[in-house]
């Protein structure tokens, strides 16, 4: 990106566009380490740095991918770290957002690459690899859809993922500065940009899906039939109605604000033409209603509770645990695994893994029950007080076992989250 | 293992407006160790801790942010949430009810909120919550005494006893340390200085 003219330009332009400037920079108070950010409002709530493959939860907070895997808790439902709604899919990475801050923030999300890149290669462990395009203005017209496919997560079809890393630009002369323009930020991204891919306008109280594709609420709203279903991928959508992603729509608010005015309009058009010839039935709300949102707690209370695989997810709908039957890929080689759920192996979904695995649809699967809580306790009493409660390949994970099995399991010895493979006690050896 | 950047950003974020919030975060007596940290808050005013500066302990787990910080008082202090035996915290926040967007400077306002509206009904010194609830007007005198006791002597004139101390041919940080085991007393620190 060579477009950035240096400080009189950007002065100048902020000067003539007071509307508009004050509001995207208004973090400018910010902080001093996050002064190379020109968006404040895309800073991840947990690493306190530019979200990097952001994942947006059904409450519509965003955060980096391994921030919210790793927030992730391994034997029970999660929270959202902001609002502390229960989850427990661990949605797969928004590409219109991940290609969004490529493009605003081209250099410090390229650093961010790099930063996690290195700490993967360290935990041999990886987040699903893309090839990164950087959209300049001159393309835009052209390339006008930016939405990849998942198809690019599984053609790189290299075991270390390093086809990102030799385009890494080295942009550290690029000069940022803490005050941004909306000039500056429409040189970046345009409206093709950021389109529902169902109204073919701009996004307007934007949601994302499970699978990561973003509508607008309303088309979401007019989809629901029977079941919540991306018009993309052909995923389901799980848990209840995704609530607006509220930076990305104020976002679009502030970069947009004609174009975000006029879809404003069109859709209070819209609900005054649909009360008006219907006004019987508030239809609506009652759509939304419908789907409640997910209850989980009261699983913990009934027989199901023996059958949680601790610190284990599905690969295809990112239920973390996996709860009933386990179906384990034998032939998926990396430290991680690959592991579906009951649902998705009945319905054969043959979407790529969720940390890069190279799994393909001739690998074979076999019911796995070796990390189920039942196993876990009975492993607990028979080995006696030294049984050491070990990860199997995910060792992000942070597993509270003490919590649920405190008269069985020591706690668990002060983990870093880094344990080699080295250190884990051979589990069937103590049997 | 330790998300070493977010702590560096935490400390420059919290230190930048310390004046206005209250609340402080420093390496434990001026080491390099991001892990142990010392965290000061002043006493809220209109409570029997005005005046006061409080100083805590803070040992990041190496699974921070992800794990709750522990937190536990230096300063000895009256509350019926806080041990007045070893400064132990009763937070819930501190506990299970942590989240990883929460921060040190976060969790520090929230003790010091904690300072300002104690829960007797969930003590963590049953003494103090018994004399809270029963003898109200003992507990403040009692709180603001240990405040004007451990609070204030301490954190106003330690500089200058450091540096009388330093003048006498004693090293900085084996001073600091003394003073702070023996929580600030000059004397008792000179009789172990010398008898180190």
């Amino acid at each position: 990106m060579a477009e950035n003219g240096g400080a009189p330009p950007r002065g100048a332009a902020e000067a003539s566009s007071p509307t508009s400037a004050g509001a995207v920079a208004d973090g400018g108070g910010g902080g001093a380490a996050l002064d190379d950010l020109a968006n404040h409002r895309f800073i991840c709530c947990v690493c306190l740095d530019l979200i990097y493959k952001p994942v947006v939860l059904a409450c519509g907070h965003i955060s980096c991918f391994w921030c919210v895997h790793k927030a992730m808790h391994g034997v029970q439902e999660s929270h959202c770290a902001l609002c502390r709604k229960p989850y427990i899919h661990f949605p797969s990475i928004c590409q219109l957002l991940h290609q969004l801050l490529l493009n605003l923030e081209p250099a410090a999300y390229k650093r961010r690459e790099k930063e996690v890149l290195e700490e993967e290669k360290r935990l041999k462990v990886y987040s699903p690899q893309f090839v990164d395009r950087l959209i300049s203005k001159e393309t835009h017209s052209a390339n006008g859809n930016c939405k990849d496919t998942f198809g690019a997560r599984s053609s790189t079809a290299a075991k270390e993922p390093s086809a990102t890393e030799h385009d890494l630009v080295d942009d550290a002369s690029f000069p940022l500065s803490k005050r941004v323009s909306t000039d500056d930020v429409l040189k970046k991204v345009s409206v093709d940009d950021v389109l529902c891919s169902i109204c073919k306008a701009l996004l307007y109280r934007p949601a994302v899906l499970n699978c990561g594709h973003v509508y607008c609420e309303n088309c979401l709203l007019s989809l629901i039939g029977e079941e919540l279903k991306c018009q993309i991928c052909q995923s389901p959508h799980p848990g209840g109605f995704p609530n607006v992603c509220l930076y990305l729509d104020n976002f679009l608010e502030e970069t947009f604000p004609v174009e975000y005015a006029s879809r404003k309009e069109k859709v209070k058009l819209k609900k005054i033409q649909y009360h008006q010839g219907d006004s019987s039935s508030s239809a609506e709300p009652a759509k939304k209603q419908e789907s409640k949102p997910f209850q989980f707690s009261n699983i913990w209370l009934n027989e199901n509770a023996a059958n949680i695989h601790a610190g284990v997810g599905c690969d295809s709908c990112g239920v973390y645990p996996i709860i009933g039957k386990r179906y384990k890929c034998e032939d998926c080689k990396e430290a991680i695994g690959f592991d579906l759920c009951e649902e998705c192996y009945k319905s054969c979904s043959n979407l790529p893994g969720r940390f890069n695995q190279q799994h393909t649809q001739d690998h074979k699967f076999v019911l796995d029950d070796s990390r189920t809580f039942q196993r876990i306790l009975w492993l607990a009493r028979g080995a006696g007080d030294h049984l050491q409660v070990v990860e199997e390949g995910e060792h992000l994970v942070h597993v509270d076992l003490e919590l649920e099995a405190p008269e069985y399991l020591e706690p668990r010895p002060e983990s870093d989250g880094d344990d080699d493979d080295g250190t884990r006690q051979d589990r069937s050896g103590s049997l | 293992m330790l998300d070493v950047s977010r702590v560096q950003k935490e400390l420059a974020e919290c230190n930048r407006d310390q004046a206005i919030s209250g609340v402080g975060i420093a390496l434990c007596d001026g080491g390099s160790d991001l892990s142990h940290l010392t965290g000061t808050i002043s006493g809220p005013v209109a409570t029997p801790y005005e005046g006061g500066t409080f100083r805590i302990d803070i040992r990041l787990p190496g699974g921070y942010p992800f794990e709750p910080p522990k937190m536990q008082f230096i300063t000895k202090v009256w509350h019926p949430n806080i041990s007045s035996q070893n400064g132990a915290i009763c937070l819930d926040i501190l506990k299970d009810q942590w989240s990883p967007a929460l921060t040190l400077k976060t969790a520090l306002l929230s003790v010091q909120a904690l300072l300002s509206s104690p829960e007797p009904d969930d003590p963590q010194d049953a003494v103090v919550a018994q004399q809270y609830l029963r003898d109200h007007q003992t507990f403040i005198a009692t709180a603001r005494y240990w405040t004007e006791t451990f609070a204030k002597r301490i954190s106003v004139d330690i500089e200058e006893k450091v540096q009388k101390l330093v003048e006498m041919g004693f090293p900085e940080d084996l001073v600091r340390s003394t003073l702070k085991s023996v929580n600030g007393d000059e004397n008792m620190a000179l009789e172990k200085l010398c008898s180190s």
